[in-house]
């Protein structure tokens, strides 16, 4: 547990839709998050559920038809908010500065210096024809020249000069070595860091010479380079054997440690969850729909999803009964096609009326921290109001209606425009 | 439930491939590489069981389905179906074969051909086979898609507009069209979400009981071999290094690579925080070029050294990893004094000898040692100074070689064989049963 219960990232209200020629997708809606320095943020889900467009949202990668429609995210940083509280006063309160109120610029700025990310492929972080060392010893120098220069606006455009400069050397000799020994030793360092072991060869080693798990250590310490504020982990595991996975798992804990670096760990894997982090919050179809100290949701959820979501993995250490399965279909989350509903109803094995009209987040039991959106926070199950079997429609056909739209990534806009059949189920088509 | 008749038997089954093996290879001297993808497993099949195997990616396991089924061809080795031997079974015999063993893949979507319905790819294997016709045959199509949990109403579509796991369903129907009697299914619900992967498993489980099916069960995910099946075999770099009732296997595994392979697993409870575990360090070795003897001994952590060592096991497994690295020439030798120390061809002049030796063994060895022990580690690494990479490895062969890189432990016969020395080797500690 951390000591210190600062927080150093309030996401509030933060909506992300794309508008693709099918309609607008609300990939995710509404969403509060309070991650605190020094800890580790969990967000699980399915895919689809919409935990990597918030992640992207946070760093600022959301791409054209996506837009991040409303919200606020403040980042704790008061370097930040001196620097920019003149010309954009009102993206500033107190040390926090609205990511979403400063220009584009600045916040392209944060990016290695404040933020990072590393990904499940290791290998679209690399160009395949410099060496991994040359390529840590890039980050080193873009980070240095960009914290060398303060970040208010009037700074930026000498800096931009520079880096058009820099960026024009580097498209004339592609092969260029190491900018200075001074930065190909802290690659080295770097790669000793995260636990490569003979630091000094692997650096003159291309990409394509190291392991799976290899190369996931060199992203992360690509991702060091800057000595982030916040690291963003999106599903960096799931590509591993479970081994190597669980090395990784060992050595981002282990920065964490010693750098008191702040992790959010995006996974769909509740053991993962289970192993790293602090604090958890559970998507679905673009919402969190429960959040918590980890006892909050793993030994005192409220919300059936949760419940659903733990009751479906198989357990290792027991012989177990048979699987709970969560019924029923994923959720369109095309925006026309959504309604007011709690959108769990057509799975939930609870739905009542009350559960039609579409429920706020609620503090529920537990820590604090505990938030649920579900009405059962607040009222207990009654049969009696329960909806019948067949109100979502489709009764005589349970199993068929079960799955999720298969994407290894979020709501692709793309994939959203080929409907699934349980998407156009409902209505017959 | 699983009953005493074997049904499947895999015996020495081998599956090689070549590299390095085209006309043009040959003709510039290329030697071809084997990559021993699977090397000599063994094991039989139950009827009404569900056998596992486990491994992590590259094990081999995936070639062990495909091979054993006839879709790949054996190396070398013998498989028994129903007391027939597979490889040798003529044209009516293997079309028989073909009918009673079936595939279900991981990948829904590219096992399914995009251009046909899904009433079509059920049927499919009924055309094949010619079995059934007319409206029997959309009628036991209908059935099928039913059984799986799909709507017989939607025969008349495309895979596309299924969602994963019903893809996984229509590829399961397709697989039941013919009544097989066994199953392989490989890695059947990894692309797919959890709370799909629970419904596919339940519906498997069913369809076992229903239709009396013996299952093999290829899978990386040790959750869902715990859950699924009646006996596991533990495949690590193309052998079985394990194997045994599940229970057993997970309550009480025996072989050092299977234990860590259960440790790594995180567990989704609040306790996982505080679960003490050791991981493994390193990646698995090429099968290209596996290791000598036990195959697991480059990252085993009850790597067995020789008698009257004074080591502490972590020291011992330090040294195993440089001299691994020295017989592998895997250090680059130029960079290790930096700017201070010329290379030549020849090697280190020999005033720098001493911060040569002292600069590699910083590099390398990833403990400290007792004095006697440094001592040996530098004589080894004084002779790379040199560049005499085979004396550096023989200074540390001559004290430091295990049993575990001279022979290659032997999978036992009983109930719950494991492949390892610290089983295997008789109690007065001599070996016997060379390979
Ligand atoms: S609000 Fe109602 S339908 Fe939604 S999860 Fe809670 S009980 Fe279920
Ligand atoms: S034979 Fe030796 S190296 Fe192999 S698993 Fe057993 S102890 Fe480890």
């Amino acid at each position: 547990m951390s000591e210190s219960t600062e927080a150093l990232l309030r996401v509030e209200g933060l909506s992300t839709r794309f508008f693709t020629e099918q309609g607008q997708v609300n990939a995710v809606s509404d969403l509060d998050l309070r991650i605190d320095r020094g800890d580790v943020y969990g967000i699980v889900g399915e895919s689809g559920s919409g935990k990597s467009v918030t992640a992207r949202s946070i760093m600022d990668l959301i791409e054209s038809p996506g837009e991040i429609t409303s919200g606020e995210i403040w980042y704790r940083n008061g370097e930040l908010a001196a620097a920019v509280e003149d010309d954009h006063g009102h993206a500033v309160d107190g040390s926090f500065v609205d990511l979403l109120e400063i220009p584009e610029r600045v916040r392209r700025s944060l990016r290695g210096t404040s933020f990072s990310m590393i990904f499940q492929d290791p290998e679209s972080s690399f160009n395949p024809s410099l060496t991994v060392g040359e390529q840590l010893a890039e980050a080193v120098e873009v980070q240095r020249r960009a914290s060398a220069n303060p970040r208010s606006t009037r700074a930026r455009t000498r800096s931009e000069e520079y880096s058009l400069g820099s960026f024009v050397l580097s498209t004339m000799l592609p092969s260029k070595r190491y900018v200075s020994e001074e930065s190909r030793e802290r690659a080295i360092s770097l790669l000793e860091l995260v636990g490569i072991p003979d630091p000094v060869e692997r650096a003159d080693e291309y990409p394509h010479e190291y392991s799976g798990g290899m190369l996931q250590r060199a992203m992360i310490a690509q991702a060091l380079a800057g000595e982030p504020d916040l690291l963003i982990a999106d599903e960096p595991t799931t590509a591993l054997d479970v081994t190597i996975q669980a090395q990784i798992l060992d050595l981002l804990d282990e920065l964490k440690r010693e750098t008191g670096m702040t992790i959010l760990l995006i996974t769909h894997n509740l053991g993962v969850i289970a192993r790293m982090c602090d604090r958890v919050g559970v998507m679905y179809a673009g919402e969190i729909v429960e959040r918590g100290t980890l006892a909050d949701v793993f030994d005192d959820h409220v919300h059936p999803y949760t419940h659903g979501l733990l009751g479906s993995i198989p357990d290792v250490e027991r012989a177990g009964g048979r699987l709970e399965p969560i019924p029923g279909n994923v959720p369109s989350l095309l925006d026309r096609e959504m309604g007011d509903r709690c959108r769990f109803a057509d799975r939930c094995p609870k739905a009542m009326e009350d559960c039609l009209s579409h429920p706020p987040e609620v503090d529920a039991e537990g820590s604090d921290h505990h938030a649920v959106r579900c009405v059962l926070a607040e009222r207990s199950y009654d049969e009696s109001r329960a909806l019948p079997d067949d109100y979502f429609g489709e009764p005589d056909r349970p199993a068929e209606a079960v799955d999720e739209p298969q994407s290894d990534d979020e709501p692709l806009p793309a994939e959203r425009t080929q409907p699934t059949l349980e998407d156009a189920g409902g209505d017959g088509s | 439930m699983s009953t005493d008749e074997r049904l499947v038997r895999v015996d020495g089954l081998r599956k090689y491939f070549w590299e390095n093996d085209s006309i043009l290879d040959r003709l510039f001297g290329e030697e071809p590489v084997a990559v021993r993808a699977v090397d000599g497993v063994s094991f039989d099949v139950y009827e009404g069981e569900t056998l596992g195997l486990v491994g992590e990616s590259g094990c081999g396991k995936s070639t062990t389905g495909e091979t054993l089924l006839a879709l790949q061809e054996p190396t070398e080795g013998r498989v028994e179906f129903d007391g027939d031997d597979v490889y040798a079974l003529g044209r009516d015999g293997l079309t028989a074969f073909r009918r009673d063993a079936q595939v279900v893949f991981q990948d829904p979507f590219s096992s399914l051909d995009p251009r046909m319905t899904i009433g079509e790819i059920v049927c499919q294997p009924l055309d094949v086979h010619d079995v059934a016709t007319g409206t029997e045959r959309t009628e036991r199509v209908r059935t099928l898609l039913e059984r799986v949990g799909l709507s017989a109403d939607h025969l008349d579509r495309y895979p596309h507009e299924f969602s994963g796991g019903q893809r996984q369903r229509i590829g399961i129907a397709r697989a039941l069209a013919l009544e097989p009697e066994f199953l392989v299914l490989d890695e059947p619900t990894s692309a797919l979400d959890v709370s799909v992967q629970a419904q596919v498993l339940n519906l498997l489980e069913d369809l076992q009981s229903e239709f009396d099916l013996t299952y093999l069960l290829i899978s990386h995910d040790l959750s869902v071999i715990r859950h699924s099946c009646d006996r596991v075999a533990v495949m690590y770099l193309g052998e079985i290094v394990e194997i045994g009732p599940v229970r057993d296997i997970f309550e009480s595994p025996k072989h050092p690579y299977t234990r860590a392979l259960l440790e790594s697993v995180p567990r989704a409870t609040t306790a996982e925080r505080e679960r003490d575990r050791e991981t493994l360090s390193g990646d698995v070795p090429s099968p290209r070029d596996p290791p000598s003897g036990c195959r697991f001994r480059t990252r085993c952590p009850a790597v067995i050294p020789p008698d009257d060592l004074d080591l502490e096991q972590a020291q011992y497994r330090a040294i195993m990893d440089l001299r691994e690295r020295i017989e592998r020439r895997d250090v680059s030798l130029e960079s290790v004094g930096g700017d201070r120390i010329a290379f030549d061809d020849g090697g280190v002049p020999e005033r720098d000898v001493p911060a040569f030796v002292d600069a590699l063994a910083d590099r390398l060895l990833e403990r400290e040692l007792p004095p006697t022990h440094r001592d040996i580690v530098e004589e080894a690494l004084a002779a790379l100074a040199g560049v005499d990479w085979d004396e550096a490895a023989e200074v540390l062969r001559q004290r430091y070689e295990s049993v575990c890189e001279r022979r290659n432990p032997d999978l036992g016969e009983e109930r719950h064989p494991v492949a390892c020395h610290l089983y295997g080797l008789a109690a007065d500690g001599s070996e016997n049963g060379d390979r």
